[in-house]
């Protein structure tokens, strides 16, 4: 395997953009990420697009034909992946492989979403009937994601005492850090009674408490070592990169299941603490290295139980953690300093791609406004619908 | 239960036995392990075998965690006079935890840990099924 580096990555600002179609948004992106690597559109030799099922992508999930048709129609490969809400690493992961392969110097990976209005409705596909899973959680007991999160909310404040306050300064932290970002589409700081006042959805999460979905886009453009001494581009190595699926006998409450079978032993959220590891052990790092951790805070639960379950401190620390500082931009391992989906909102198969772009730009000291000091390690980590899981380590 | 059964929200997830509803799962032949709903295959990779049979789940276990619905859900949940309602996440043993509305216990008795038992309760008429009802968990003990 070749090493891979990140040459550079691009933004649009995540929010609500009803005058710019998906296919705009996912220029903007890619734009703004060739002009980060110092690249043009000739120099890409391949494209990976993680694939909405909301809109573009011609109908068929083909997003990265779709771009390639609209502005670079040289006859590279486009690859088009599916991985719902951890779509983006899957595009990176499938860039990167085919960098390390040796196959090709230059690739870029995309993900481009604009979220429908309201619920995220159910997918089509299914039977009215007990074997599709997304139709039983809603006729059988109206199960909501939300619902789903805060059942594991509620069984960590039974486990480890955590407090309704605890919880609401997570939303807090995240607000904070977005202040500084111009990519964040919730910038106003609040504090922990706005978190209160704002409608409980399921107990004990307030809608202040809750990603929202939002409209973004966000590109990666990777290297091989070879274009990058040919370039004399700066670049950031990609140490770690990995997917995964979860494993029989996780307990996490896996969105639309109404069942789980649980096995001792098994992590938590096993397909993202599964890549995790593989992307650890890729880079040769521990927890103990990292500066940056971008990871999906689908809500306040995931920012107290996500490091723990990826081994920074023990199950139950996360709220000392957070209570004194150590998880905020100045402290001991900085969680999400671009502010999080919290702060962004959802853009399913954007997200993991903003979480890359996020950290590449923390190590090379370019996080205007929410700069880590002296970053030097940072990793990613996302979920997906259908257990996807995924994480990407950069070091300088 | 005399006369006909229930008219369910959805086919093939509880039997109505001599001795109150059952949830139908599936079983292992080759690992033993429990599923709800009835799965198509075994998911265990350390299981070889893979054959399910139907089986019908343990109707009483303890409550694992719970939320409390607060808005309702989009349109493909039905319930007459909506209201904030608990959902429970009930371990049945074995390794089997299996979500559900909770009936007849209010937010301020809900607590983590405490006995339930399987029940089937309407959640809404419709013109033509009558009463269409769906499984719920209720305290275990409260049922004559
Ligand atoms: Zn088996």
């Amino acid at each position: 395997m070749r090493p891979v580096y990140a040459l550079g990555a691009g933004v649009h600002p995540w929010g609500k953009w009803p005058d710019k179609p998906q296919l705009q948004l996912a220029l903007e992106a890619m734009d703004a990420a060739l002009a980060d690597a110092g690249v043009a559109w000739p120099d890409v030799q391949a494209l990976a697009a993680a694939s909405s099922r909301f809109e573009g992508g011609m109908g068929w999930g083909l997003h990265a034909n779709e771009v390639v048709q609209a502005v670079a129609e040289q006859g590279m490969p486009c690859i088009n992946v599916g991985g719902a809400c951890a779509a983006g690493v899957i595009a990176l992961q499938s860039a990167y492989s085919l960098i390390a392969s040796g196959q090709y110097d230059v690739v870029a990976a995309l993900g481009a979403e604009r979220m429908p209005k309201g619920f995220i409705p159910r997918p089509p596909g299914g039977k009215d009937d007990r074997t599709d899973n997304d139709y039983l959680r809603w006729v059988t007991m109206g199960a909501t994601n939300p619902a789903y999160w805060a059942i594991e909310a509620r069984r960590r404040q039974h486990d480890h005492g955590t407090t309704a306050e605890t919880l609401a300064k997570a939303s807090v932290l995240m607000r904070r850090n977005a202040a500084g970002n111009r990519y964040a589409r919730y910038r106003d700081p609040v504090g922990v009674e706005e978190v209160f006042a704002s409608p409980m959805v399921a107990d004990p999460l307030h809608l202040l408490q809750i990603c929202p979905v939002s409209d973004g886009a966000a590109a990666v453009i990777l290297g091989s070592e070879d274009f990058v001494k040919r370039s004399g581009k700066p670049a950031v190595w990609v140490a770690g990169c990995a997917v995964g699926s979860g494993q029989f006998g996780d307990p996490a409450r896996r969105i639309p299941t109404i069942a789980t079978t649980v096995r001792e032993g098994i992590p938590h959220t096993s397909e993202v603490v599964g890549a995790v590891r593989r992307a650890f052990e890729m880079a040769g790092v521990a927890p103990k290295d990292i500066d940056v951790l971008e990871m999906a805070d689908n809500t306040a639960w995931h920012i107290l139980a996500w490091p723990e379950l990826f081994g920074f401190y023990e199950p139950g620390q996360g709220d000392w953690m957070l209570e004194n500082g150590k998880l905020a931009i100045d402290g001991e391992i900085a969680v999400n300093p671009s502010g999080g989906f919290l702060s962004f909102g959802e853009a399913t198969t954007a997200q993991a791609l903003l979480q890359v772009a996020e950290v590449l730009w923390q190590l090379r000291g370019q996080a205007e406004g929410h700069q880590v000091s002296d970053a030097k390690v940072g990793m990613t980590a996302v979920l997906g619908l259908g257990a996807n899981g995924g994480s990407v380590i950069l070091t300088r | 239960m005399n006369g006909a059964d229930p008219e369910m929200v959805v086919e093939g997830l509880v039997e109505m036995g001599p001795g109150g509803p059952r949830l139908i799962g599936s079983h292992c032949l080759g690992c033993g392990t429990l599923y709800f709903p009835q799965m198509p295959g075994c998911p265990n990779p350390d299981c070889h075998d893979k054959r399910l049979e139907r089986t019908l789940l343990p109707d009483e276990g303890t409550l694992y965690s719970y939320t409390i619905q607060r808005y309702q859900p989009p349109p493909l949940f039905r319930m007459d006079d909506w209201a904030p309602y608990v959902l429970g996440l009930v371990d049945l043993g074995a390794g089997l935890r299996v979500m559900g509305m909770l009936s007849g216990i209010g937010e301020n008795e809900v607590e983590i840990g405490m006995k339930l038992r399987l029940a089937v309760e309407p959640l809404y008429r419709d013109a033509e099924r009558g009463d269409v009802c769906t499984y719920m968990f209720a305290a275990a003990g409260d049922r004559a």
